[in-house]
């Protein structure tokens, strides 16, 4: 399951932390391999130790023993100033400087690393545009921004030294749901492009689904339950605890996961216009249903009902009702299922832009899930 | 009445120069209440600044308050005499107990508590997550303390100096009983010679100077107020202050 050791960017080796005065440990003998590159999302309940782990790979929290390695060194062996300007690190409430303008709070770690003025103004401007903040907030100070706008400055402002290694303590944990949801689309789009290696913290389990390459499930103590890509641990959780954090729609979940573009479409009840009577009568039997499709190439034409065959002397006489269910191949299965169950038909049309490529139904989704 | 109006104008035309003049006077009252404050930032300022970023010594800065509110200034004066005139007495280059080291030392007690909590609660209080953030990012724990939470306490502190800086102004006038000068000899000398103008013109004076204490540090906020955080809470003083000296 864990990649080999050559390509782990963050490595730890039986991490311990016990704080003084409590009889068990907030996280116990831990260890996670990281590979370069990749979203590690640490998720438990409350007490699980996952800010405590995530503390321990900068140092602000001292681990007891074990030992964590980042990039090929042992953190513990380096300056902790030094190793924390070499790691982008964004918190739940941002903590941006409230008396600093976004252009010096992105300035931050630049200016610890002691980089000159232009270089400095160059990498401003360029992480407002990756993070897609409008040129004229430069000079604004956090209290004049959004929630949005200002966790988008704090991830700018962790990535101004270009780190390879990325912190996040509940990044979006300090915005409301639809503002969440967006910024996460653009989190993942943004780490397609730069190829961090992340390692973050939070307490949602979609949201670890929907943003780890790599889903580790912490329990009370800091104790490893499972740690896995999300789609291999929806289809097998490790034991009844993952399985219960993970929640009872598992199966739901692992469709949300998975593309279109991999599944196995289906024909459908799909006739050419130049068909005989008996194909849409052949093709309706096959799919036991009571209508039939049209589709010349890659343009799917419409639906008729089958009684439309008994008056018709051919296909392509029948007048035809527009197909309306229908979904784009970058969509996932989980967004295929809802066109079918929200709509009449038990099929959902998939199209790549206009191009019509296939049908897909309840029953195949659901051989899907299990493949 | 109107006699009174035209004599104390009269005193405002007469006594405005020479050593006696309210314009000496009120440069030696500057001069005593300036050092007072600063010497009381240069004590109270690193040690309450450091106690607020090691977030530790709460009871201390509580105390300090406590204690400052209890002594009064005439006491101290009092206290400090005996000790000055001593000090004076074996320390070569000062030559008298009596006068600016009694007041210095009753003013600068009187400025300390003010500026001691403020710097150490507005320290204490910088959000944490700002401090968690900036340690996150590398900075080391001086340049916490420089970079991040002086300057978010900025606003706190000067309203602390403000405070003490306005009360010394007030209390200076006590350095006319031990024999400095000041505007408050107008007053002390006026009761004693019954001279009911010159004691009413030292008042004045005094208010006056407590007043455009006041509206100093208003101005002065803007200066060293980072803009974001002005006017926090104490956005009325100012005018209210400026009402008045008008």
């Amino acid at each position: 399951m864990v990649s080999p050791v050559s390509d782990a960017m963050i490595r730890l080796e039986a991490v311990t932390k016990q704080y003084p005065g409590t009889m068990t440990p907030a996280v116990d003998e831990l260890s996670l391999e990281i590979p370069e590159g990749e979203i590690a999302v640490l998720v438990g309940p409350s007490g699980c130790g996952k800010t405590t782990t995530l503390k321990m790979i900068n140092r602000l929290i001292e681990p007891t023993s074990g030992e964590i390695v980042v990039a090929g060194e042992r953190v513990t062996e380096m300056d902790q100033s030094e190793l924390r300007r070499g790691i982008g690190y964004v918190i739940q409430q941002i903590g941006l400087f409230p008396h600093r303008t976004i252009a010096e709070n992105i300035a931050t770690v630049p200016k610890l690393l002691g980089w000159d003025k232009a270089r400095t103004n160059e990498r401003i401007d360029e992480l407002i545009d990756v993070v897609q903040l409008e040129p004229e907030m430069r000079d604004r100070y956090p209290a004049e921004l959004s929630g949005g706008q200002r966790q988008r400055v704090g991830v700018a402002r962790a990535l101004a030294a270009d780190p390879p290694v990325m912190l996040m303590d509940e990044p979006f944990g300090a915005v409301d749901p639809i503002v969440r949801s967006a910024l996460q689309d653009q989190f993942l789009d943004l780490q397609h492009r730069l190829n961090k290696t992340i390692v973050l913290v939070t307490h949602d389990i979609d949201e670890a689904i929907k943003l780890g390459d790599r889903v580790a499930i912490l329990n009370v103590g800091g104790i490893l339950e499972q740690y896995a890509p999300p789609s291999d641990m929806l289809r097998e959780p490790a034991n009844a605890f993952v399985a219960d954090f993970l929640g009872s729609d598992r199966g739901l979940k692992r469709l949300g996961l998975l593309p279109i573009r991999n599944a196995n479409l289906e024909m459908g009840p799909v006739v050419a216009p130049t068909a005989h009577p008996q194909d849409a009568h052949r093709v309706m039997e096959q799919y036991g249903v009571d209508w039939f499709a049209v589709a010349e190439g890659k343009r799917l034409l419409g639906w008729a009902p089958g009684t439309a065959l008994e008056t018709a002397p051919d296909v392509r006489s029948i007048p035809l009702q527009p197909y309306r269910t229908r979904i784009d191949v970058g969509s996932t299965l989980k967004e295929a299922l809802d066109a079918v169950v929200s709509s009449r038909a038990p099929m959902t049309a998939v199209f790549d832009g206009d191009d019509y490529l296939g049908m897909l139904s309840a029953d195949r989704i659901s051989r899907e899930i299990v493949q | 009445m109107a006699e009174f109006l035209t004599d104390l104008l009269a005193w405002f035309g007469d006594n405005w120069s020479g050593s006696t003049g309210y314009i000496t006077r009120t440069w030696e009252h500057l001069w005593v209440s300036g050092w007072a404050v600063l010497a009381a930032m240069g004590v109270a300022m690193p040690l309450a600044s450091w106690l607020g970023h090691a977030r530790r010594g709460g009871i201390l800065a509580i105390s300090v308050v406590n204690v400052g509110r209890a002594l009064p200034s005439f006491g101290i004066v009092a206290l400090s005499l005996p000790v000055t005139i001593r000090i004076a007495r074996n320390v070569p280059f000062i030559d008298s107990g009596l006068g600016f080291l009694p007041t210095f030392v009753a003013l600068f007690a009187l400025a300390l508590p003010p500026i001691f909590t403020n710097t150490y609660t507005g320290v204490r209080n910088v959000s944490p997550e700002a401090v968690e953030a900036a340690r996150g990012m590398g900075f080391r724990g001086t340049g916490i303390l420089w970079k991040v939470e002086l300057p978010l306490a900025s606003p706190v502190i000067l309203a602390g100096i403000r405070t003490s800086s306005v009360q010394v102004v007030a209390t200076a006038t006590l350095g006319a009983l031990v024999a400095y000068g000041g505007l408050g000899r107008y007053i002390i000398d006026g009761f004693a010679l019954r001279d009911n103008v010159t004691i009413f013109a030292g008042a004045l004076l005094v208010a006056a100077l407590s007043v455009l204490t006041e509206v100093a540090f208003s101005i002065a906020e803007r200066w060293l107020v980072p803009r974001p955080l002005r006017n926090v809470g104490t956005q009325q003083r100012p005018e209210a202050a400026a009402s008045v000296a008008r």
